[in-house]
């Protein structure tokens, strides 16, 4: 596959296109030679700019991008949840997939709780793909490809990033890189933390968590997990936030939601936080993509995984 | 043996699969039903394969639908239309299933065929189906009727053209009101087939009926009739017949009647006619546009400009300027945006003086108000405005509010305004352009969101080409060379963007000895993303440059940048290392 053929593909997944099931196998086994070669901690570089849950609102994405700019121009960092519950899973995360493999250096995307085979039978990835395709072949190139995302990343040793948040097996950034990520996100432990676990004010060291994996974690947990490494504060994803960003337990972790108005329905605004080449913090807040500027209307009633 | 055998074994493929537990397999067999008849030959599809489906349609939907649509397509595969009938009883089945979309299909599919059927066969077999379904005891059937007569009619001989005008009335009374619905949607095209007397009669006593059904959902229905029959009728039967009825629906006691009425009244009021829409729809309209219901103004509203072209503008003014005045400041936000949207046109049709007195103001509210599509609504149409009233008066009073639109929240308004300057750079001239919008266009430059600094660099471009290099070299090309020290990456880069936007306008002097040392000193910057960018431009100002210079100064830039430690930097300094090559070699 040469690169005119993946700036043509790109420009295809751009028009929300699908590729074919061939392209698509061939595009995954070339995302795996370079995903494999990735830490669990990858190190990523500034300037860039941090995106949070993405599910599959494949024109909200672009109304990201037309707000934080075209990627190879600005550098990108998805922290995950690119599938579900929106209508174009597919091309959302097949056009991510597409510029990981053009622009290696340009985009990092590490693994959200929703790469994952049990999820996406569930919230609508799975269903999306026999749809479209008419077998479940696409679906088992991508799920096997989550398998290599990364599961976190180290922004100039300074900003810790992960999709759901700390794990209580987890003191160091060492531990996190001797993880074998490649397998299914398992139901507890380290690697499941990191994608499922939330901040929560009102808990004091470790709870339980309502999701029914990962844990709640407290301000002093975050405090000491930024000291141990040396960091400067976590950036993470995976909770919903009206305003698009959250900071919490005096500026050690910030929440990044970018799915405006989630699931079509929730009213709320989305951000990326866009971070220059000296760790300037810039929040950059949107709306959903104006009606007219979408593809044809759905007509089939929402599914019922919505909310 | 085995070719003896051949012609059994697609039959029994069929009836296997249509058998099959798996819904796709059952699918793919209807779907490929004119193989299997091709290769059972017209009789054996004729009698075995049609009473096959006949018996068989107890099945899941899907299935149904694929079946009712594969029949419509099925005379040539029974041996051609004198055959046809034999196609009627499996769709007269569907016609009376319970899902809609395949009843639709059934009758889609009896309608093709019937359209092709000899007259006598419609007389022997198509009308015989529609009166059984017409009289079936479940309601589907009677529904499914409804879109028939409009086929049956006019083959059938005078006598049973007036059983099917009275079949047709007591299908418009029937007792469900799912088939007086269908009775109402099909009347249009049923009428089309009647003749001018009982057009007159007997289709408008049924059209009457429906006019005043109880159920507000029929009447809905009715209000599309009323353009369709006034279309058939002659200019003074309608304005006796139809007009009278469109009155009573702008009054009727549900929004949703009286909605249907505000969107269809301007092709009501080209059926009646321009004289007699004025009399008599103007007031109508009048109540519709100061309806209680938002839904109904929202729709009233985006209609305003369409209906005023065909008043005098007298009356415009007269009448709906009021009301339109009233709408700018409506408690919803939907009709404010409806009337956003299409206020701009009447300019033209009110003329000058009446556009500055009256429309100017609302204009002005609506660029101020506070939900941003109202306000995009009015800029994106600014373009009509200046026609009329002239560039003085419009700089005068709306410039200072395309200014303050200029810094507006929400990017969309701010692109609007952008996409919109290089018109009115042109109609105010350079003095003007100056003093108020210099400003603001290199502020934009600076913007948070990409595609506004994306579109102020084109914007740049356009003014340089609008008022010549000289002005471009005083009052651009300094302001945006000294942009290129923001220590923020992006900024960099949206003014890389502006130079190789610029530079062809420019001409190969300027940008020789302006624009290209600060592009090579770009590429000395320590964000990757700018020195791939600094490659772009490079191969862009190429075909611009002398080949002395590009010898000179690009080519040694271009092969550092090509041993960069970044892979995307190296990639882009090669294609501009290649494109250089092929310039040089093809002179």
């Amino acid at each position: 596959m040469g690169t005119s053929d993946l700036d043509r593909q790109i420009e295809q997944l751009k028009r929300c296109e699908p590729l074919t099931e061939a392209e698509v196998k061939a595009l995954c086994l070339k995302a795996m030679e370079i995903l494999v070669e990735e830490s669990n901690v990858q190190r990523v570089d500034a300037p860039v700019t941090i995106c949070g849950d993405i599910h599959g609102q494949f024109y909200d994405m672009k109304e990201l991008f037309k707000v934080g700019g075209d990627c190879p121009k600005t550098n990108y960092l998805f922290l995950g949840d690119f599938v579900d519950r929106g209508f174009y899973s597919v091309e959302t995360f097949l056009l991510l997939l597409a510029l990981k493999v053009r622009y290696p250096d340009r985009i990092t995307l590490i693994r959200g709780n929703h790469e994952s085979r049990q999820i996406t039978q569930v919230y609508g990835f799975y269903d999306e793909c026999l749809r479209k395709y008419g077998s479940v072949n696409v679906w088992r190139y991508c799920t096997d490809i989550f398998d290599y995302l990364s599961l976190s990343a180290l922004i100039e040793n300074k900003i810790f990033s992960v999709h759901g948040g700390l794990s209580p097996n987890i003191t160091t950034l060492d531990q996190i890189r001797v993880i074998d990520r490649k397998q299914e996100v398992p139901h507890d432990g380290a690697m499941c933390d990191l994608l499922w676990s939330d901040p929560e004010d009102a808990v004091d060291g470790w709870g339980l968590s309502p999701r029914g994996a990962g844990f709640l974690f407290g301000g002093n947990v975050v405090s000491s997990f930024n000291h141990t490494n040396n960091i400067d504060y976590i950036c993470r994803a995976h909770q919903l936030v009206m305003e698009g960003f959250k900071w919490m337990f005096n500026n050690k972790i910030v929440t990044v939601w970018s799915a405006p108005n989630y699931c079509y329905r929730c009213g709320n605004v989305a951000a990326i936080l866009e971070l220059d080449e000296n760790l300037n913090k810039q929040f950059r807040v949107f709306e959903a993509a104006p009606h007219e500027s979408r593809g044809v209307p759905s007509k089939r009633p929402a599914p019922d995984y919505f909310l | 043996m085995a070719t003896m055998d051949e012609p059994l074994y697609p039959i029994a493929i069929l009836i296997d699969e249509l058998k099959n537990e798996d819904i796709q397999l059952r699918l793919n067999s209807i779907r490929r039903l004119s193989t299997i008849a091709r290769a059972l030959g017209e009789e054996r599809t004729r009698k075995e394969l049609i009473p096959f489906l006949s018996e068989n349609n107890d099945d899941e939907d899907e299935v149904l639908l694929a079946m009712a649509e594969e029949l419509g397509v099925f005379i040539p595969y029974v041996g051609g239309v004198e055959h046809a009938h034999v196609l009627l009883p499996p769709l007269e089945t569907l016609c009376t299933v319970e899902e809609t979309c395949v009843r639709d299909k059934a009758v889609e599919s009896l309608c093709r065929i019937g359209a092709q059927m000899k007259e006598s066969d419609i007389v022997d077999w198509f009308v015989p189906v529609v009166k059984r379904l017409a009289a079936g005891e479940w309601f589907t059937a009677r529904v499914s009727s409804c879109g028939l007569f409009h086929i049956a009619y006019p083959s059938s001989p005078d006598q049973l053209k007036a059983e099917l005008r009275n079949i047709y009335g007591q299908l418009c009374q029937d007792d469900m009101p799912m088939v007086r619905r269908a009775a109402a949607s099909n009347l249009g095209k049923f009428a089309a087939t009647v003749e001018q007397t009982y057009l007159k009669t007997e289709v408008m006593s049924i059209f009457d009926d429906l006019t005043q059904d109880d159920q507000d959902s029929v009447r809905l229905l009715a209000v599309e009739g009323c353009a369709a029959l006034g279309k058939l009728l002659e200019p003074q039967d309608c304005v006796a017949h139809i007009l009278p009825v469109i009155v009573n629906f702008s009054q009727d006691k549900s929004w949703r009647v009286r909605y249907m009425v505000a969107n269809q009244l301007y092709e009501l009021c080209e059926a009646a006619g321009p004289e007699h829409s004025r009399e008599h729809l103007v007031p109508a309209y009048v109540r519709l546009l100061r309806d209680n219901e938002a839904e109904v103004r929202i729709a009233a509203a985006g209609k305003v400009t369409k209906f005023c072209r065909i008043l005098s503008p007298q009356l415009a003014i007269q009448h709906i300027l009021p009301c339109v005045k009233e709408l700018s400041s409506d408690s919803s936000q939907h009709v404010r945006s409806a009337l956003a949207s299409v206020i701009m046109g009447m300019a033209p049709v009110l003329g000058k003086d009446a556009t500055i007195e009256q429309l100017l103001p609302i204009f002005l509210s609506l660029l101020k108000d506070e939900f941003p599509d109202v306000r995009l609504n009015i800029i994106s149409k600014l373009d009509q405005v200046n026609q009329v009233i002239g560039i003085d008066l419009l700089s005068q009073s709306l410039l200072p509010a395309i200014v303050e639109l200029a810094e507006d929240r929400h990017w969309r308004v701010r692109l609007a305004i952008i996409e919109y300057i290089p018109l009115l750079a042109s109609q105010l001239g350079v003095g003007f352009f100056d003093d108020k919008l210099g400003a603001l266009c290199m502020q934009w430059l600076e913007d948070k969101v990409f595609s506004i600094r994306d579109a102020a660099a084109n914007n740049l471009k356009r003014l340089a080409e609008e008022f010549g290099p000289d002005w471009a070299m005083q009052h651009i090309i300094p302001q945006v060379l000294e942009k290129i020290n923001n220590p923020h990456y992006l900024y960099r880069m949206t003014i890389l963007q502006a130079i190789s936007l610029l530079a062809p306008v420019m001409g190969a002097e300027i940008t020789c000895q302006q624009l290209l040392p600060v592009v090579i000193n770009s590429s000395k910057d320590r964000v990757p993303n700018i020195k791939f960018n600094v490659a772009k431009v490079l191969q862009a100002l190429i075909p611009i440059l002398d080949q002395s210079v590009v010898e000179k100064n690009v080519k040694p830039c271009l092969v550092e940048l090509s041993e960069d430690p970044d892979v995307d930097v190296r990639y882009y300094a090669n294609q501009a290392l290649q494109a250089c090559d092929q310039i040089m070699m093809s002179s």
